[in-house]
């Protein structure tokens, strides 16, 4: 190993990370989201190129390259279903991480960019999800991304710009299919990128947010590499075997090939975005504004001001009574829509 | 209860909590019927297998076309599959058993047809993406020339790309063999439709002398029609003297061949009993052949069925397309 470092020149840098000590609770049973998020990204990154070998971005090939990718190429569907399950448990991961740093007030000084970059990166997981939808070109993917686009068009004055813009015309078809590919493995990818680097930036500068309970556990600490690597390693070993696991009982779907000409295929929201849907719902004509911009907007710029907002110093959720009473509002609000969108998605109410 | 424990329970109940909103989610989708092929240990051997009773029946709706128009019926439909073969079950009203096939009658002078077709079931699968098949069914494959009838129209795919496989039940032609007619449907030309046979040998052979006035074959010594009405190719010997028949003896006109090759893969059991049919086809999941449909218990295929009452190919009664997936 030395030997190699210094074949490649890389004894400095080697000998700076056998250096580096990390606080002992850094990945713990009660503290592993993030690195937990971090097993999932490799992941995806690594189902993804495995995909990204076999498909080909044409409306006439996608559906028969990705069947080729799951069911001829050994273990296709597999990996396939990392992928599938990979994001979704991703924005559940993601969204616990961030409802922790909220309850522990990890967004507090000094720490407000690491909470801003989270968020953002929160806000990048729909898109990703919403090109990777189009891509295996099904009945489901498609009808889904027409009725995103329809709401992307409600809004007002740049509506019909943003979907010519990513659609490349009026109808989703190849040029549609070409940029939702490009933004979903290289553009989107890179951003997710870009924000995970300023997180970890803030991360290492401003350090793991005091625990609010254990006092003296900061105290010790382990050293970066090889103990904490290696939970690493751990982690991602179980994590795979349980995504591999879901993934050759419960395979990831794949609808029927696209067919623009039927009409009566009705696509039924994505568990993560049931309260967007019920809000669009609910306001409706020329109210639609209110519900597809401005109340998601709003919350999207209330999480992005919240450190600025709530400046007082103490951590302790006892002590932040108001914050989270207004949280537990907002949350009982989103869960309630998100129930009133399942019950008439799924129950039959639903044209 | 500690705080770790606490917080253990919270985090559990949200994460199965959005694993059943992930789950909702794949019930999406238009309303199209399934039938779910049950794994069982040993294949099915006949019609009244406890094998069956793991298979959920599926009630598939037909609609009728030209001289069925306005009628419909339906097939009770099952599937269940091995380690290397499927096995699919129809039961369907038909009060009468059409074998006819324009059997010859001898009326004491002279030989001439009897009217009558004969019962069939057709299914048909994808070998190669049929566009649109999973969402329009057989009326994709059904091509009626502007301003001419359904009796004109041609059965296939508009490219070489796309490839259907057909399996096609007669109770006159191939059942007696204990066989369904195995074809395959490629592109249609401006001369003639796309049906194929499989590779090898099979169908059937016309009973008739050259001159087409009476039949040429007759039951070789002890054998007997197949299932008591059909005479088979492989069970005849040539009419050398017909002064032996009487008025009202009847003969098979379309005498089924063994098949063999490609063409011989899909096995069939049947019975005519209590006003309606029971056929079984089955097959091996994977033939290995090229103009056969290749079952990957991992993956769902679209099919579609028509059925034939002692009808010609334009006069059936058809049922949309549905999904076939195999249970684990």
């Amino acid at each position: 190993m030395d030997t190699l470092s210094e074949m490649l020149a890389m004894g400095d840098m080697m000998d700076r990370v056998k250096a580096l000590r990390v606080p002992a609770d850094a990945l713990t049973w009660h503290r592993f989201s993030g690195s937990l998020l971090l097993v999932l990204l490799v992941l995806l990154f690594l189902s993804g190129a495995f995909m990204a070998f076999y498909y080909s971005p044409a409306p006439g090939a996608a559906y028969d390259s990705v069947d080729f990718a799951l069911y001829t190429v050994p273990f296709g569907d597999v990996i396939r279903g990392v992928h599938y399950y990979g994001w979704n448990i991703f924005l559940i991961v993601l969204g616990l991480h961030l409802v922790r740093a909220f309850i522990v007030g990890a967004y507090k000084t000094p720490r407000q960019l690491m909470w801003v970059s989270g968020i953002l990166t929160l806000l990048l997981i729909p898109a990703l999800i919403i090109t990777g939808d189009l891509l295996p070109w099904d009945q489901n993917g498609f009808w889904t991304t027409q009725v995103r686009i329809s709401i992307i068009a409600s809004v007002p004055v740049v509506g019909d710009f943003i979907v010519r813009l990513i659609q490349g015309g009026p109808l989703t078809g190849i040029v549609a299919l070409t940029r939702f590919y490009v933004l979903h493995i290289l553009f989107l990818p890179t951003l997710l990128i870009i924000l995970i680097v300023i997180h970890f930036h803030f991360l290492k500068v401003r350090g793991l947010s005091e625990p609010l309970f254990k006092k003296d556990s900061r105290s010790k600490n382990i050293s970066f590499f090889p103990q904490l690597v290696n939970r690493w390693l751990l982690l991602f070993l179980g994590v795979t075997l349980v995504l591999g696991v879901i993934s050759w009982y419960w395979p990831a779907p794949l609808g029927d090939p696209a067919d623009p000409t039927d009409s009566t295929f009705v696509p039924r929201p994505e568990w993560w975005v049931l309260f967007l849907n019920q809000l669009v719902t609910v306001f409706k004509g020329s109210l639609t504004v209110i519900g597809s911009v401005i109340i998601p907007g709003g919350l999207v710029v209330l999480l992005l001001a919240l450190p600025f907002l709530d400046t007082s110093p103490d951590r302790h959720p006892a002590r932040r009574k108001k914050v989270l009473l207004v949280a537990v509002v907002v949350a009982i609000i989103l869960l309630g829509l998100s129930i009133m969108s399942y019950v008439e998605h799924f129950n039959g109410n639903h044209p | 209860m500690s705080r770790k424990a606490i917080l253990s329970i919270i985090i559990c109940l949200m994460l199965i909590s959005s694993g059943m909103f992930m789950g909702a989610d794949k019930v999406s989708g238009a309303a199209k019927q399934t039938v779910t092929a049950a794994k069982v240990k040993s294949a099915p051997t006949g019609l009244d297998d406890p094998a069956w009773q793991k298979a959920k029946a599926v009630e598939v709706p037909f609609e009728g076309k030209e001289k069925f128009a306005g009628k419909k019926t339906a097939v009770i439909t099952k599937a269940v599959y091995t380690d290397d073969g499927i096995y699919f079950k129809f039961d369907w009203k038909d009060a009468t058993k059409s074998v006819t096939k324009g059997a010859w009658k001898f009326d004491g002078q002279k030989w001439s047809h009897q009217k009558g077709n004969e019962d069939r079931i057709s299914i048909l699968f994808e070998i190669e993406r049929i566009d649109k098949f999973a969402t329009k069914g057989c009326a994709v494959v059904c091509h009626v020339p502007a301003g001419k009838t359904a009796k004109d129209g041609k059965f296939g795919t508009t490219s070489a790309a796309e490839k259907g496989d057909l399996w096609h039940w007669k109770a006159a032609r191939s059942d007696p063999a204990g066989f369904a007619d195995d074809t395959w449907l490629t592109q249609i030309s401006e001369e003639k439709g796309g049906r194929k046979s499989d590779a090898g040998k099979g169908g059937d052979q016309k009973n008739m002398t050259a001159d087409k006035s009476k039949p040429m074959y007759m039951p070789a010594p002890g054998k007997k029609p197949a299932a008591g009405d059909v005479l088979l190719v492989a069970h005849v010997v040539e009419i050398k003297d017909y002064t032996g028949f009487k008025a009202g003896d009847t003969l098979t006109y379309r005498m089924p061949k063994m098949p063999e090759g490609s063409r011989a893969d899909i096995k069939a059991i049947s019975r005519h009993a209590g006003g309606g049919w029971s056929v079984i086809l089955f097959r091996k999941l994977d033939t290995g052949h090229d103009d056969d449909v290749a079952f990957n218990p991992r993956k769902k295929f679209n099919f579609a069925m028509a059925l034939f009452d002692d009808s010609g190919d334009e006069d059936s009664y058809d049922s949309e397309v549905l999904t076939l997936q195999f249970a684990r």
